[in-house]
């Protein structure tokens, strides 16, 4: 069970994004492995304010979204919280979406459409970093 | 601008994320030119683009091969194209199909900047959308649960 830590507990996860289906995917992929979605967004607004009332390991954030897009919330949480460890998760990933993107202090980036493998990897990734 | 450096990204892209996604391979599938009006199968979804191209991208099949997308992505039942999960599920294929596609063109074009508007869905017999300004190209691919339709329009496109 890859969402487990050493002591049993579950890794924690935020998923924002603004098409329920794509939530549903994430959900799909983690907690088979025992990670524990802990709050859900369906876009940036929603995100930063319900951000603070759990305490989530890792969000996913998909970029575009109505209201507040993915990486104005990516923004506002890190200046919630430096250390939240935050994976952008969107079909959109040019070169300036990237390059923005780690400016703000996202830790890493996944294309959709993606696999279950590889969301893992990067969570385990950037948690054991 | 020609039809092919418009359309192409987007027929790999949707190649790929039916492959991908659903284990969906197209059969066959052939281009055409799309005169000043495009009539639906049954189920469109639209997404539109801005930035250093301007135009939209439409992703359309009848509703019985929306129905059988959306089990196939969420390994649940439909039994109509009404039910939320079947529009969620054609709006976020759409979605990925175009960002796939508009990030090759941004990486390959660099500057042109292009960002996507969320999609919209419609669904019902007899929908007709009307090119107003726009060039468009489609290509239609067979697949095993039906016919799917993509169709490309960009400002200034020939």
């Amino acid at each position: 069970m890859k969402g487990l830590r050493a002591d049993g507990t579950a890794i924690r996860i935020m998923a924002v994004d603004d098409s329920p289906i794509s939530r549903k995917m994430i959900k799909k992929a983690l907690e088979p492995e025992g990670f524990v979605i802990v709050g859900e967004a369906a876009n940036g607004k929603e995100a930063v304010e319900l951000y603070p009332t759990i305490q989530a390991d890792v969000v996913t954030m998909d970029v575009t979204m109505p209201v507040m897009d993915g990486l104005d919330a990516a923004s506002a949480i890190k200046n919630i919280n430096s250390k939240q460890k935050i994976i952008m998760l969107s079909a959109m990933g040019d070169d300036d979406i990237i390059k923005d993107a780690k400016s703000r202090g996202i830790d890493d980036v996944c294309a959709k459409p993606f696999k279950p493998d590889e969301i893992i990897g990067k969570i385990i990734r950037i948690l054991e970093n | 601008m020609s039809k092919d450096s418009y359309l192409s990204p987007f027929s790999l892209a949707t190649s790929d994320v039916l492959k991908e996604m659903l284990d969906i391979n197209i059969d066959g599938s052939e281009t055409a030119s799309e005169g000043d009006l495009f009539v639906s199968q049954g189920f469109i979804v639209v997404v539109g683009f801005t930035g250093g191209w301007k135009g939209r991208f439409f992703l359309d099949m009848s509703s019985e091969t929306a129905i059988q997308m959306a089990s196939l992505l969420t390994g649940d039942d439909y039994d109509s194209v009404g039910d939320e999960d079947v529009i969620m599920s054609g709006a976020e294929l759409a979605n990925i199909i175009s960002g796939n596609a508009i990030t090759d063109i941004n990486n390959s074009q660099p500057g042109l900047n292009i960002r996507l508007t969320p999609p919209s869905v419609f669904a019902g017999d007899g929908i007709s959308m009307f090119n107003v300004r726009l060039s468009s190209s489609s290509a239609l691919m067979q697949t095993n649960i039906g016919t799917i339709k993509i169709n490309v329009a960009v400002e200034g496109g020939k």
